[in-house]
């Protein structure tokens, strides 16, 4: 009972990490439907980012992630200005593999600059643990999703209760409406795509200090987003944090109960698992009424 | 006083409206009518600033408003009630009226207060405040968005297709509130198919053919017009326009 409790925690302690990673993706798509095949990228350029300067100063990795964040925001709206605006324009669907490319050079990039080897930061809490009674709770796990679901929070916040929110929700649902209340339709879609970007920047903070990572493991980790999407229903914020929750629990399961090895198979199980019983994914039908709602 | 100066727009087909001439008098109602395809809904999108013209000017009060964006085309106080579907359905009530000043949206305070006053004079903005937008009816949905358009306290309001898909009750509804946003000083240039409906409601009537001007006259006067229905199956019309077309009498 205590391994199955002690698993449990663990798998929703990683599943609030990856909630915040596929938040952005989720919402990106949502919004301006695109399916945004560098986010994976974005985020191990994040961790990049702080493994290297907890390297150079030794300042806190997940601290780091606090100023992750902003320079993620930044290089988000970049990017949807020089590349993703313009194609999108030109074509929905090609938006897609302009982001796919984006990712390749992403990782070309990463390699130049970083090299091709496993980094981890390894903080002082790395091998540290919370006990409490017989389950113990890695302090790197706990803090990492204690500011993942603090930056969720915020997220949903902003979105339900900012005008910014509101005009992000206004320009998914109609455009022309949106233009007609005075909204600038332009402006609200790259500051949507910047905040999605910017969610990779606490999220690849994270990585750098629970997963080893090295500039391709981008393609691992959008196999792990486009699952936990789809099993809440791509568009829906609850729904990633729902589809995040069951990922994390079930590679923890798996993990522990079976095999580590077997741990890796379990979001593409839970693809081809969802795809077949639910395609609209488990809170699809609400995505559908309320499109990038929180 | 709007005015439309020989104004070309399309969407990339053609031009939908070919040298326009037409003016709109303060403080009127002035509804324009025609077949499906004569350029009514265009006429409106290049004077909200959806939608920019390629030739001609048009002018608010002399002020040019054909090269401005549909916000600053708001900020001058024109704004449009677009057709169906014009509120954000999963947004509540209050943050559709919320978002009805976005404009101004920094002054809060007095934001808070125009919604309360919009809320007196349409009771279902306070009742349903909580409520999505898609819960409502279709004509709840078209009461919110009259008063989600004065949020902003517009000299003139655009109204596309009022009444469509609407039953007679609450069409009936939609021609009250014409008249009480109207009686507010309010200039109303709208677009409607129901053409009786339309030019009852209207001191103004304008007849739209392939992207011009036909007709325009004062509403009572063209609907009195024994040819009014053949010219909506693009017959040519076989009583004198009364007045030059394009303009008011």
């Amino acid at each position: 009972m205590t391994l199955l409790v002690q698993t449990l925690i663990l798998g929703l302690l990683i599943g609030g990490i990856y909630a915040l990673m596929s938040s952005g993706f989720t919402l990106v798509f949502g919004v301006m439907k695109i399916i945004n095949l560098a986010h994976a990228a974005m985020i191990v350029l994040a961790a990049f980012f702080t493994w290297w300067v907890w390297d150079l100063t030794g300042i806190d990795p997940l601290l780091l992630g606090v100023v992750a964040t902003p320079v993620m925001y930044g290089f988000g709206w970049v990017l949807y200005k020089t590349v993703i605006a313009r194609v999108h324009r030109a074509d929905h669907e090609l938006a897609m593999v302009a982001s796919f490319a984006v990712a390749i050079a992403a990782s070309g990039v990463m390699s130049l600059v970083w090299g091709t080897e496993l980094r981890a930061a390894t903080p002082s809490y790395f091998n540290t643990s919370l006990e409490i009674g017989s389950i113990v709770v890695p302090h790197a796990q706990l803090y990492a999703c204690g500011g993942a679901v603090a930056l969720l929070l915020g997220l949903y916040v902003l979105l339900r209760r900012t005008f910014i929110g509101r005009a992000i929700k206004a320009c998914a649902e109609n455009r022309d409406s949106a233009e007609l209340v005075g909204i600038n339709v332009e402006r609200t879609m790259a500051q949507m795509f910047a905040i999605g970007a910017a969610t990779t920047g606490f999220g690849g903070a994270a990585l750098s200090v629970i997963y080893q990572f090295f500039p391709e493991s981008h393609f691992v980790w959008i196999g792990r987003i486009l699952c936990v999407v789809i099993l809440g229903g791509l568009g829906s914020l609850a729904g990633a944090a729902l589809g995040a929750a069951v990922l994390g629990v079930g590679e923890t399961i798996t993990a522990i109960y079976i095999d580590t090895q077997w741990a890796t198979t379990v979001p593409y199980i839970l693809i081809i698992a969802i795809l077949v019983l639910r395609p609209q994914g488990l809170l699809g039908e609400r995505m559908r009424a309320d499109g990038a709602h929180a | 006083m709007i005015e439309f100066r020989n104004v070309c727009a399309g969407y990339g087909g053609g031009d939908v409206l070919q040298g326009l001439d037409l003016r709109v008098e303060d403080k009127s109602i002035t509804c324009i009518v025609g077949p499906n395809g004569a350029g009514k809904s265009t006429v409106l999108r290049t004077l909200s600033g959806l939608l920019s013209p390629r030739v001609g000017e048009i002018l608010l009060d002399g002020r040019a408003l054909h090269t401005l964006s549909a916000a600053q085309v708001l900020a001058a106080g024109v704004a449009q009630v677009p057709q169906q579907g014009g509120l954000f359905g999963g947004l509540s009530i209050r943050d559709n009226m919320l978002l009805g000043g976005y404009l101004v949206r920094r002054q809060r305070r007095e934001l808070n207060k125009r919604i309360d006053e919009l809320a007196e004079v349409f009771p279902i903005v306070a009742e349903r405040a909580l409520d999505k937008a898609a819960d409502l009816s279709g004509g709840q949905r078209r009461i919110v968005e009259f008063a989600r358009a004065l949020v902003t306290e517009p000299s003139v309001i655009l109204l596309d297709e009022p009444t469509l898909g609407l039953d007679p009750k609450t069409c009936a509804t939609v021609f009250e509130t014409t008249q009480q946003v109207n009686a507010l000083g309010t200039t109303v240039l709208m677009v409607e198919q129901n053409v009786r409906f339309g030019l009852q409601l209207a001191d103004h009537g304008v007849v739209m053919e392939r992207g011009q001007v036909l007709i325009s006259q004062p509403a009572d006067v063209l609907l009195g017009r024994s040819d009014m229905a053949s010219m909506f199956f693009g017959a040519a019309p076989t009583e004198p326009a009364v007045d030059v077309p394009g303009g008011p009498a």
